[in-house]
């Protein structure tokens, strides 16, 4: 019974997991870049809210209405004015500077917020829930159903839209898709835009329930990283379902071996799905 | 003879003196410098090398990795263990921490090549963490309160200069030499194009595995000589991701795909790191500031810059297609 207990609370904490690693995915999906600031992109989201908006005496849900939009503009400027001017000349410039504006922000927030733990206070982290028998933390519901949300919102977004098919076109062939008429760097701005933004809900999600510091950034990245290579790289459904496996892994790692071992577990278990399904749980199947 | 000929004999018969100019300046360092001067060129060498190494993975081989943290962990832990815990002296246990590097580069190579890109350099990443979490929890290693290597205190520091001195010259070497040869060759084709370069012949996987496998023992070597000169080591310190920052600062402001390149940036980083001291967070965020605005405005560094501007290289290992005579 404890055990189910633990495998309900992994599948929900999966649902955070999942959209964490869906912005990452979104980015790679179009552009092909593993953009190594999107760990930290979630945890600046986490501050603004607890440290900015929060103090402000803005209710929690209408401080995360800000916080969305706001982290929509950073993905966009940073795309245009930084990641974007790296495209093109292989796959090391992307990578040294997403990995220095990682730095940048990561130790900005340092300085400015300090190494103190944070979190955000509210009725909804401390309370519980019912099912069945089965104690789970309220949080946990509201983070699986909107890490679901985010990825039904995307697949709309991205099946059933024109600027849906302008992405998917430039991420299938960026020059045919200028033919078009589609200009690829908009397309790649839309897409970090687009990514920084669900970064943003994780971000706020993350914030109501866990503790965080500045070096989270890290850890949230491999998170990401962990749940897209586990999920199939190009499949966001396969990447919501990398996320539940992650959770599960971590949570039953804490609970059988001991709490500190949650990391390492979810860590081992994705390098064992690298070793005997390295294309993931769902991969993107050929065109 | 005319002007360009000579100017160009010039610069070519250059080239040994200064380099021999250099190491007999390293050399003759105790006749010069004091012991400010010698811990310089001490962390001058052990970053130079660093970088040097990564320069073959990145500038050669195509392999962005961001996990070199993990050899370094793994060298200074093969020192710890080898000098406090098996009692085989510093030396041997400095040997033995090149090969376990080495060895250990075999399998996690096998494993994060599945991975390409920048997946393959969150991949590495993520490997050290794992060995991160794993010393932190092993009690064998004091958990991650870390390990005080007492065998190393008696070892001259004089000793310690001309082992991080020779590091520096061998590993050199051993880059300049590897480039030269066909493996060199390889690399270069593999980095440019790699299905190309599998289409001609050349075995893709077994020539970045060798470059993976030189790098992490050329990267524990040098970790198990800075836990000599520390002597005290900790998993988190050990097996931080700002190794990594640090280490790709170093060869992308320096010139990636040159050896002088990674050198230069050892020389800047030193600069930086004497202005800066004292508050790791600012340090940091001007490592990521800068690389960020080399990679955006001089993506080939200080020595692609000399290099394009005075078309010359210290130690050359370009291949050109050999120039057809003019015709009569």
């Amino acid at each position: 019974m404890q055990l189910f207990e633990t495998l309900l609370n992994g599948l929900l904490l999966g649902g955070l997991y999942g959209l964490i690693g869906l912005g990452l995915s979104i980015n790679f999906g179009t552009m092909r870049v593993v953009h190594l600031v999107h760990g930290d992109l979630i945890v600046l989201a986490a501050y603004f809210l607890v440290v900015v908006l929060v103090p402000w005496g803005l209710p929690p849900l209408a401080a995360a209405a800000v916080v969305v939009p706001l982290l929509f503009s950073v993905g966009w400027a940073m795309q245009r004015f930084l990641v974007g001017r790296s495209l093109g000349r292989g796959v090391l410039p992307p990578l040294i500077v997403t990995f220095g504006i990682s730095m940048v922000l990561q130790n900005g927030l340092l300085l400015w917020a300090t190494a103190d733990a944070r979190t955000l206070q509210s009725s909804l982290s401390s309370s519980g829930v019912q099912i069945g028998g089965l104690t789970v933390a309220s949080v946990r519901i509201v983070d699986f159903a909107a890490g679901l949300a985010c990825l039904g919102l995307l697949l709309l977004l991205l099946g059933r839209t024109a600027l849906g098919r302008a992405l998917r076109a430039t991420s299938d062939d960026a020059s045919t898709a200028r033919l078009m008429g589609i200009d690829p760097r908009r397309m790649y701005a839309a897409a970090a835009a687009i990514a920084a933004a669900t970064g943003g809900v994780a971000g706020v999600l993350m914030a109501a329930t866990s503790t965080f510091y500045p070096s989270t950034g890290s850890a949230t990245l491999l998170i990401a990283f962990e749940v897209v290579v586990v999920g199939g790289l190009g499949s966001l459904t396969g990447t919501f379902l990398g996320g539940i496996l992650l959770a599960m892994a971590q949570l039953l790692g804490a609970r059988l071996v001991g709490p500190s071992y949650a990391q390492l577990t979810g860590h081992l278990v994705v390098l064992l799905v690298l070793v005997f399904r390295p294309q993931g749980l769902l991969p993107r199947t050929a065109p | 003879m005319t002007t360009p000929a000579l100017a160009g004999k010039l610069r070519r018969s250059s080239r040994p003196a200064i380099v021999g100019a250099l190491v007999l300046a390293l050399v003759s360092c105790p006749l010069w410098g004091g012991d400010g001067a010698r811990s310089t060129l001490i962390f001058l060498a052990y970053h130079a090398a660093l970088a040097q190494m990564w320069n073959l993975l990145a500038g050669y081989a195509g392999l962005v990795s961001f996990g070199q943290q993990l050899f370094l962990g793994l060298g200074s832990y093969t020192l710890a263990i080898g000098c406090e815990r098996l009692g085989i002296g510093v030396w041997p246990a400095f040997a033995l921490a090149a090969v376990v590097a080495g060895a250990l580069a075999v399998p996690v190579g096998a494993l994060t090549f599945r991975l390409k890109g920048g997946y393959f350099a969150v991949g590495s990443w993520l490997v050290a963490e794992v060995f991160r979490l794993l010393f932190g929890n092993w009690g064998y290693v004091n958990h991650a309160s870390g390990m005080f290597i007492r065998a190393a205190r008696s070892v001259d520091p004089w000793l310690i200069y001309y082992v991080a001195i020779g590091v520096l010259i061998g590993m050199v070497a051993l880059v300049v030499a590897t480039l030269r040869s066909r493996i060199g060759l390889a690399l270069m084709a593999v980095r440019d194009a790699e299905d190309a370069a599998a289409g001609l012949g050349v075995h893709v996987w077994r020539v970045k595995l060798l470059a993976f496998v030189i790098a992490a023992a050329g990267t524990g070597l040098v970790a198990a000589l800075i836990a000599v000169q520390t002597p005290f080591i900790q998993p988190n310190a050990t097996f931080s991701i700002e190794w990594s920052a640090s280490i790709s600062f170093m060869a992308v402001v320096g010139g990636l795909g040159t050896i002088e390149g990674p050198i230069i940036g050892a020389a800047v980083y030193v600069l930086l790191q004497q202005q800066l001291g004292g508050n790791g967070a600012v340090h940091l965020i001007v490592l990521g500031a800068i690389s960020v605005v080399v990679m955006l405005v001089a993506p080939r560094g200080i020595a692609g810059l000399v290099r394009d501007r005075l078309g010359w290289t210290l130690f050359p290992i370009a291949r050109r297609a050999p120039s057809r005579s003019p015709p009569p």
